[in-house]
């Protein structure tokens, strides 16, 4: 896993970048049919099946107090492990798997969200990306 | 070896030591019950000679030592040195207790210190007083022929034992008779080299003499090895006649009718071999295995309806294809192997119930012991099977039940006396398949319950109210029982009276979509009688319609389905109700509780759920009823928690979730509505 430490999938909602480790993601999918759960915790979606297996589903712009956007060809569910489980994040693109020259720490806020959700700024070529502390983002 | 290796091992180990001491109780109980049973100390023998290997091989001194001086106590009952008293049967309990205590450590990894050592010492009392133990071994082994020299029962239990092991693994057993000449010099070296040539072509599983037990000068005229081989013609005398110093070699079968563990081979005991090979048959699987199958099947069956459909559109556009027939046949046949499979996959999940009710003789026995009252107890249907999740959530109320029958069922024997029936009291658990059920039934020959003491015992409670008490029946006096906050007995006991009361046993067995009744003639007995699913993997389901989305009723909540035009909906303090065949029903509409929009534009009738959540009955509306459907119920996980109202979620055909309604949950939140 040494090799795969650094590397990262850089995934986009509006006009923000976030990187989530790809240690962490088990699968990137489609997005797909979400049936919601009434009574549930409100940040939850719904769930989905994928092959067969019950995934819960948060959306990354619920989750940073954004508008949701109708889904385009481009919204997909990154599957993320959750300890024993796996839970599905809908973002608005992923773009592709970045490495960092150099990781900050997160300031108290990037871009109107709470710095808590982040566990580093990340140099790019392209710029500066923030890495999300999934912990947090999944967190109720 | 790496951690994982060894925790697989560990999981061997503990279902090895659970099993074993299953066998223990039910042995203990067979030797207090039927005085001295030869078999059963043969079989209580060997599991203790079981667990010491095992727990010798696992590194749990504490479970070696005990079971160490258990089965040096057991020798001496078999070699009758000792006799079966109380007091010994009592002692063997307690050695089982430990036991299991040990085990909860190992399980639990907290230490709950028993004492081992005091009770290792008092096992070492109560076999001290019997007589040493005589080393059966013949005394000359010279005069003797080989098939003369292999008395059976004359080898150590060990010896006897370890040969029945390789039998049972399917090995023979020859007695090859050595004589060494007369001018060997060295005969022991000489007799250790022949073991060597034998162990090359066998397991030598014992000497007679034994050879360590031999001097360095001692003078060996004859030696008998009996050897296990896996070619029952092994050609010993052919092998051996190479070597030197061999004056003559003799072999002989050893056959299994001679091999039986037992100083008296009884009829009985012949089974063994049989059993061992049924065993052999089998595999311990691990549940988790199971359930990932189950879920491949269940996407199987997903995919499959796609695969289908994707053929009918294919026949429609390509009708003439004959590729197009041939896929449609193909799709078919799939369909059909699926089925089976998943049937095949639901029955491996299943067990016998016999893993739950061999708990209960040692319980039934402690409890009737300490509430003085003699007790029979009859066990029927063992070997129904159900699935395993069943079985576990139907234990604590079952138990549950049990207690409260020796507890309150059973009247004292006096009491017995006094009302004419037999002194001791007999209790019957019986389990049954009926159909797609299982039907669990605790049965006593007690007093009853008297359907006009539970009403005032009610009413004085305040559970009803004196009116409300007047106008019940004698069924729904009697279940009361089953109300929150209901206990019969004016004192509790510390048997049944631990806080839970027959209510918590009630929801226990409707949350496993579960029914309980009660059969009772007053002054003859009192009958519980419990049918539950044979599976809560896999449950039917009513799928209804909420504004274009699909929810599944379990149809074991489901009371009748009807339609009913709007204008028959009438009002009691402005909430809804319906009158279904006489009777009132508080009518919802399920969208308000799930915030889905109602959608009902001028339709001239309403599809209407009749549901039961225990007495209660709600009528329920829906959009449309799309009739039922097996369902594989599933769990929302840990992170999306429990909902109410939700019990879980299904894949539908078409690859979308479903959600399974909980009825309990949604009278819950429907009470709730109510009192906010």
């Amino acid at each position: 896993m040494g090799s795969n430490q650094g590397q990262f999938i850089e995934v986009g909602i509006a006009k923000e970048r976030y990187a989530i480790k790809i240690y962490d993601i088990h699968e990137i999918i489609k997005m797909q049919d979400i049936t919601a759960i009434p009574n549930s915790k409100p940040h939850i979606k719904g769930v989905i099946n994928l092959r067969g297996k019950i995934v819960p589903i948060i959306s990354l712009r619920n989750r940073f107090g954004m508008e949701e956007d109708p889904y385009s060809r481009t919204t997909r569910i990154v599957v993320v492990n959750h300890g024993e489980e796996i839970v599905g994040i809908v973002v608005d693109r992923v773009n592709q798997v970045i490495t960092f020259s150099d990781i900050q720490s997160p300031p108290e806020r990037v871009g109107g969200v709470d710095g808590s959700y982040f566990s580093g700024i990340g140099h790019s070529n392209g710029g500066l990306v923030s890495l999300l502390k999934l912990d947090q983002v999944l967190y109720e | 070896m790496s951690s994982y290796d060894a925790s697989q091992f560990m999981a061997v180990f503990l279902e090895e030591v659970e099993e074993q001491l299953q066998i223990m109780e039910q042995e203990i109980m067979r030797l207090e019950r039927d005085g001295s049973s030869e078999e059963a100390v043969q079989s209580l023998f060997r599991t203790a000679h079981t667990l010491k290997g095992s727990s010798a091989a696992m590194g749990f001194d504490q479970m070696k030592d005990l079971t160490h001086e258990m089965e040096h106590i057991l020798d001496q009952v078999r070699n009758k040195q000792l006799s079966i008293t109380n007091e010994m049967v009592n002692l063997l309990f307690k050695c089982l207790d430990h036991l299991g205590v040990l085990k909860d450590e190992i399980v639990t990894g907290r230490s709950q210190s028993p004492d081992i050592p005091a009770l290792v010492e008092e096992l070492h009392r109560f076999t001290s007083s019997a007589a040493s133990l005589p080393i059966a071994l013949p005394a000359g082994p010279q005069a003797r022929t080989a098939s003369e020299a292999v008395d059976f029962a004359s080898l150590s239990y060990d010896h006897q034992l370890r040969i029945q092991e390789h039998i049972d693994h399917g090995l023979s057993i020859a007695a090859v008779t050595v004589e060494i000449s007369p001018d060997c010099i060295m005969k022991l070296a000489r007799a250790h080299i022949i073991s060597n040539q034998l162990s090359s072509m066998g397991i030598v599983v014992h000497t007679l003499p034994p050879l360590e037990s031999l001097d360095e000068d001692a003078d060996i005229s004859k030696i008998l090895y009996i050897v296990a081989t896996e070619d029952a013609g092994v050609n010993f005398e052919q092998a051996l006649s190479g070597m030197m110093d061999i004056a003559g070699v003799e072999a002989c079968p050893l056959l299994l009718s001679a091999a039986s563990p037992s100083a008296n081979p009884r009829p009985g005991e012949n089974r063994q071999p049989e059993e061992a090979k049924r065993k052999a048959q089998t595999v311990r699987v691990d549940v988790e295995r199971l359930e990932q199958l189950m879920n491949l099947v269940g996407e199987l069956v997903i995919d499959q309806t796609q695969i289908s459909r994707i053929g009918n559109v294919l026949g429609h556009r390509y009708a003439s294809d004959d590729a197009v027939d041939d896929l449609e046949q193909v799709s078919d046949h799939i369909s059909r192997v699926i089925g089976e499979l998943q049937d095949s996959v639901m029955k491996a999940r299943m067990l016998p119930i016999e893993q739950l009710f061999n708990r209960f003789p040692r319980m039934v026995r402690d409890l009737s012991q300490s509430l003085g009252k003699d007790i029979d107890l009859a066990i029927e249907g063992h070997e129904t099977e159900l699935d395993r999740t069943v079985i576990e959530e139907i234990g604590d109320p079952l138990i549950h039940l049990i207690r409260n029958a020796i507890d309150h069922g059973i009247e004292s024997g006096d009491a017995r006396r006094h009302a004419g029936k037999p002194s001791k009291g007999m209790l019957r658990i019986t389990a049954a398949h009926e159909e797609n059920q299982v039907v669990i039934t605790v049965e006593d020959d007690g007093a009853g319950i008297d359907p006009d003491k539970m009403k005032s015992a009610a009413v004085r409670k305040g559970i009803i109210t004196a009116e409300e008490a007047q106008g019940l029946s004698e069924k729904e006096s009697i279940h009361l029982i089953f109300r929150p906050g209901f206990s019969t007995a004016a004192t509790l006991s510390d048997v049944s009276g631990r806080g839970v009361g027959m209510d918590i046993v009630k929801s226990h067995i409707e949350k496993l979509n579960g029914i309980i009744d009660i059969d009772m003639t007053l002054g003859q007995g009192t009958r519980f009688k419990i049918k539950l699913p044979l599976t809560l993997a896999i449950i039917t389901g009513l799928r209804v319609e909420l504004n274009k989305r699909t929810f599944i009723i379990p149809m074991s909540s489901v009371v009748e389905i009807v339609r009913i035009p709007p204008e028959e909906i009438q009002t009691i303090k402005s909430d809804p109700v319906v009158v279904i065949r006489g009777e009132v029903l508080p009518l919802i509409w399920l969208h308000d509780y799930l915030q889905i929009p109602r959608t009902e534009a001028g339709r001239k009738h309403l599809p209407v759920v009749v549901v039961g959540a225990g007495e209660k009955r709600i009528a329920i509306v829906v959009d449309e009823l799309n009739g039922n459907q097996e369902v594989v119920v599933k769990s929302l996980g840990s992170y999306v928690g429990k909902i109410s109202g939700i019990s879980g979620a299904t894949i539908l055909g078409d690859g979308r979730v479903g959600l399974i309604f909980e009825v309990a949950g949604i009278a819950k939140m429907m009470k709730a509505a109510h009192s906010g």
